[in-house]
C-alpha cells in the first residue's frame, strides 16, 4: 500500500517535472534532435545555442505575447 | 448511479453558481463578501465548459481526434511539435493574459461592480471562448495559418488586406496606451522607477547567460532572474528612502515617455536572444506566480466589495473615462470577456503545436475562461477597495483636484466619503509621495493586491512591498507587450512596405531594421505623448479607442468563423458565432459613434476639439497655453479620424462576407473550402 502511494506521488512529480521543462522551454532542444533523429540526414543538427538563437528569432517574430 | 452520481454533482455546481449570481445582483444596501465573486464565476465557468463547449465541439465543431493535426503531419522539432495537453494549455495561456484583463476591469469598477462582474462572465462563456475556440479550430484544419491568410482564402483578397491593416492599427493604439499605464504609475515614483529600470540590466544578464554559458537554459536562468528581481523590489525602498538617489529615479510622464520609447526602440533593434526573450521568460514566471498569488490571496482573506453594485456614473458621467455602461462598460472590458487579439494567438502559433483535434476545446475555449477569472479577481482587488479611495486613485486632477483636500471634497460631495488625512496615509504605508490623480488601472489595482496580500503576510508593515511588487509585476507584463508587440509590428511594417520598396522588406537588412523600427516605435510613441500631455489624464480618450480596435478585430474573427462555418454547411448552428458578431459590430459601431460625434466633450473627440477652438476664439486660453491647446485639438481631430478609418474598415469586411453569405445561402453557390485534406493520425488512441 505504501509503495503504491510512493510510486504514484514520484509518477506525479515525474510528470510535473517534465511538463515544467517543456513549458519554460528547457525540452525544446531535445524534442527538435529527437524529431531530426527521424528524419536523418535531411538537414545539418543545429547546436544547442544555434538552435536556441534561431527558436528565438522566429517565435518573436510572429504575435506571441497578448494585451 | 455513477451517471446519476455525476448529473446530480453538475446540479450542485448548477444552482451554487446561479444561487451566487443571485446574491451579487441582487444584494443592496449592505457589503458583500468576494467568496460570492469566486463562487459565482467558477461555477459559471464549469457548467458553461460542461455543457456549451461540449455542445460547440460536438454539434457545430464535430472535432475529429481520428484527424491528424499539423504539429503530427509536419513535426519540425521548430514550430510544428506536438505538445501535451496541459503544457500546451500553460503555453496558450501565458500567450494570451496580459495586462488587458488586469486593466480593463479595474477601470470599468466606476461604474459599480455589477456590470463589470456579468458581462465578463457572460461575455466570456458566449463570444470570448468561443471566438478563441472556433478560430482555433478553424487554424488547426489549415496547417496553422494567420487569421490574415484564412480571411483572404476564406472571405476575400480585399478582407484579408483589411483584416492585416486591423493587426497593425490595433497594435500601434494598443502599445500607445499600456505604455500610458506604466508612465502613470511610475510617474514620480522612485521605488517603482528603480525596480522597473533594474529589469532591464537583470535581463541583458539572462540573455548573456542562455546565450552563451548555458544555452537554452530557461528554467535555471529564470529563477536566478526572478530571484534578482525580487531583491531589485526590496532595494527599491532603500532607493526611495535616499534623497540624492531618489531624486535621481524621480521623472515626470513626459520623460518616461521617451524612456520607454528608446527602451521600445532598443528591443526591437537589439538581437532578440539578448533583451527581449530574457525579459519576457521573466515575465512568464512571475505572471503565474502573481495570478496564483492573487487567487489565494482573495480566497484566504475573502475580503468585503465595499463598491455599490451600481454607481451614480452609469448615466456617463464618469471621472475615470466618460459614457454610459452601454456601449463603454463592453469596450472597456475588452480581454477578460472577449478579446480580437487572442485570435492572432489561437491562428498561427497554438495549432501548430495541439496533438489532437479534440484538445482545442480544453485550449481554447478553457484558456479563455481562466483569463475571465483573472479580470473578476482584478474586479474584486479593485472593488474591495473604500470607492472613495478608488476615485481618488483614478480620477485625473482636472476633475477631482491636484491636492488631497480638494479631492476629498469633490468626491465626498458624489457620495463617496473620503478625507484628505486617509489618501496621505495611504500614500506614506505604500512608499508612495502621492497616490492621487493615478488613472490607468494599475496603481488602484497594487493598492487592492497589496491590501489583500498584507493581510495575509506582514501586515502593515509589509504593504509598502506588495503595493511594489504588484506595480512591478504590472509594468513587468506591460513591458513584455511592449517589446515584444514593438517587434512584431517592426516584422508587419517591413513586409506591408517591402510589397513597395523591396530592400526594406529583407529582415536582416540592418538600415530596413532601424527604419521599421523607428516607424513603429514612432506612431505608438505618438499615442503615448498625446496621452501624457492630455488635460483629462489620456485614458479617457486612449482607452477607449484601444477597446473599440480589440473589439472590432474581434468581429473580424467572428465574421471569418461565421463565414467558415456556413462554408462547411452548418447554417442551423450558426448563432453560436454570429450573435457575438452582432452584438460585437453593434457595440463598436455605436461607441465609434459616441466617441466621433457626442455633444459632450468628454466622449466626443470632434465637441472637445471644437470647445477648445471656440475657448482659444473668444480670448479664454492664455497666450503661453494656446499652442499646447491647438495640439490638444488636432489630437482629438486625429483621433476622430482613427476611430473612423476603424469602423469603415470593419464594414468594409462585413460587406464582403455578406456578399459571400449571400452568394452560398441564396444563390447555391456551391461553398470552397481551403481546409488541408483529411489524413488518419498515427497516434495511439490515449496519447
Amino acid at each position: 500500500m505504501r509503495s503504491a502511494i510512493i510510486r504514484l506521488c514520484h509518477g506525479c512529480l515525474t510528470k510535473t517535472w517534465r511538463g515544467l521543462r517543456e513549458w519554460c522551454g528547457d525540452a525544446a532542444y531535445e524534442r527538435y534532435v529527437q524529431s531530426m533523429s527521424r528524419r536523418p540526414g535531411s538537414e545539418r543538427v543545429l547546436t544547442p545555442a544555434e538552435f536556441y538563437v534561431e527558436q528565438m528569432n522566429r517565435r518573436y517574430s510572429r504575435p506571441n505575447r497578448c494585451c | 448511479m455513477k451517471r446519476i452520481l455525476k448529473i446530480a454533482l453538475w446540479l450542485v455546481v448548477a444552482l451554487v453558481g446561479a444561487a451566487s449570481l443571485g446574491t451579487i445582483a441582487f444584494r443592496r444596501g449592505e457589503p458583500i463578501n468576494a467568496t460570492w465573486f469566486v463562487l459565482a464565476a467558477a461555477c459559471s465557468y464549469l457548467v458553461a465548459y460542461r455543457v456549451y463547449s461540449a455542445f460547440i465541439a460536438a454539434k457545430l465543431l464535430t472535432l475529429d481526434n481520428s484527424r491528424a493535426t499539423p504539429s503530427e503531419r509536419r513535426d519540425d522539432g521548430r514550430d510544428f511539435v506536438p505538445t501535451n495537453k496541459w503544457v500546451l494549455f500553460g503555453h496558450h495561456f501565458a500567450a494570451i493574459a496580459g495586462p488587458g484583463p488586469l486593466v480593463g476591469p479595474t477601470l470599468a469598477a466606476q461604474f459599480g461592480y455589477l456590470p463589470g462582474t456579468l458581462w465578463l462572465i457572460a461575455g466570456a462563456a458566449l463570444a470570448g471562448c468561443v471566438q478563441d475556440f472556433v478560430i482555433l479550430f478553424c487554424s488547426i484544419r489549415r496547417d496553422g495559418k494567420t487569421l490574415g491568410e484564412m480571411a483572404r482564402q476564406e472571405v476575400s483578397r480585399r478582407g484579408g488586406f483589411i483584416a492585416q491593416l486591423a493587426v497593425l492599427a490595433i497594435m500601434i493604439i494598443l502599445l500607445g496606451v499600456v505604455a500610458l499605464v506604466i508612465v502613470n504609475a511610475l510617474k514620480s515614483s522612485p521605488w517603482a522607477t528603480f525596480t522597473l529600470a533594474m529589469t532591464i540590466p537583470i535581463a541583458l544578464l539572462l540573455g548573456v547567460y542562455l546565450r552563451f554559458l548555458r544555452p537554452g537554459r530557461v528554467m535555471e536562468a529564470s529563477v536566478i532572474g526572478v530571484a534578482l528581481v525580487m531583491f531589485s523590489v526590496v532595494a527599491g525602498q532603500w532607493v526611495a528612502n535616499s534623497p540624492a538617489l531618489a531624486a535621481r529615479f524621480t521623472f515626470g510622464g513626459v520623460t518616461l515617455a521617451f524612456a520607454l520609447i528608446a527602451y521600445g526602440f532598443a528591443a526591437s533593434a537589439l538581437p532578440v536572444w539578448l533583451l527581449l526573450a530574457p525579459r519576457d521568460y521573466l515575465s512568464a514566471f512571475i505572471k503565474a506566480g502573481a495570478i496564483f498569488s492573487l487567487a489565494a490571496g482573495i480566497l484566504l482573506v475573502r475580503p468585503q466589495v465595499l463598491m455599490p453594485p451600481l454607481t451614480r456614473f452609469v448615466d456617463g458621467s464618469g471621472p475615470v473615462f466618460a459614457g454610459k455602461i452601454f456601449p463603454f462598460c463592453f469596450i472597456t472590458i475588452a480581454c477578460g470577456a472577449i478579446s480580437g487579439f487572442h485570435s492572432l494567438i489561437s491562428s498561427g502559433t497554438t495549432p501548430k503545436m495541439i496533438q489532437r483535434e479534440g484538445h482545442a476545446r480544453f485550449i481554447g475555449y478553457g484558456a479563455m475562461l481562466l483569463e475571465s477569472f483573472v479580470g473578476v479577481m482584478a474586479m474584486v482587488a479593485a472593488c474591495a477597495m473604500t470607492p472613495g479611495v478608488y476615485f481618488a486613485i483614478n480620477s485625473p486632477s482636472t476633475i477631482v483636484g491636484a491636492t488631497p483636500e480638494a479631492a476629498a471634497q469633490t468626491i465626498s460631495g458624489w457620495g463617496y466619503p473620503l478625507s484628505a488625512a486617509t489618501m496621505t496615509a495611504m500614500a506614506h504605508a505604500v512608499g508612495e509621495q502621492t497616490l492621487l490623480n493615478r488613472t490607468g488601472g494599475a496603481p488602484s489595482l497594487a493598492v487592492g493586491m497589496a491590501q489583500i496580500f498584507s493581510s495575509t503576510i506582514g501586515g502593515e508593515r509589509l504593504l509598502s512591498i506588495w503595493y511594489h511588487f504588484a506595480i512591478m509585476f504590472e509594468a513587468l507584463f506591460i513591458l513584455t507587450v511592449l517589446d515584444a508587440g514593438t517587434r512584431v509590428g517592426r516584422f508587419m511594417i517591413q513586409e506591408l512596405v517591402g510589397r513597395v520598396a523591396k530592400p526594406l522588406g529583407r529582415m536582416n537588412w540592418y538600415p530596413g531594421i532601424l527604419v521599421s523600427s523607428a516607424l513603429i516605435v514612432g506612431a505608438w510613441g505618438y499615442f503615448l505623448y498625446q496621452g501624457v500631455v492630455d488635460p483629462f489624464g489620456g485614458i479617457n480618450s486612449l482607452w477607449p479607442l484601444f477597446g473599440i480596435a480589440n473589439q472590432l478585430l474581434a468581429a473580424v474573427a467572428l465574421v471569418l468563423a461565421t463565414t467558415i462555418l456556413l462554408k462547411m454547411g452548418r447554417l442551423k448552428w450558426i448563432w453560436v458565432t454570429l450573435a457575438p458578431s452582432a452584438w460585437l459590430i453593434t457595440i463598436t459601431m455605436t461607441a465609434s459613434y459616441q466617441k466621433i460625434f457626442s455633444p459632450n466633450p468628454r466622449i466626443g473627440f470632434l465637441s472637445y476639439a471644437n470647445v477648445l477652438a471656440a475657448q482659444i476664439a473668444a480670448g479664454k486660453i492664455p497666450v503661453a497655453k494656446i499652442a499646447e491647446m491647438q495640439r490638444v485639438m488636432f489630437n482629438q481631430r486625429l483621433d476622430a479620424v482613427v476611430t473612423a478609418v476603424l469602423a469603415a474598415m470593419i464594414l468594409v469586411l462585413l460587406v464582403e462576407a455578406l456578399i459571400q453569405w449571400h452568394a452560398i445561402l441564396a444563390r447555391g453557390r456551391e461553398p470552397v473550402l481551403f481546409e488541408t485534406p483529411y489524413v488518419a493520425t498515427q497516434l495511439a488512441e490515449g496519447d
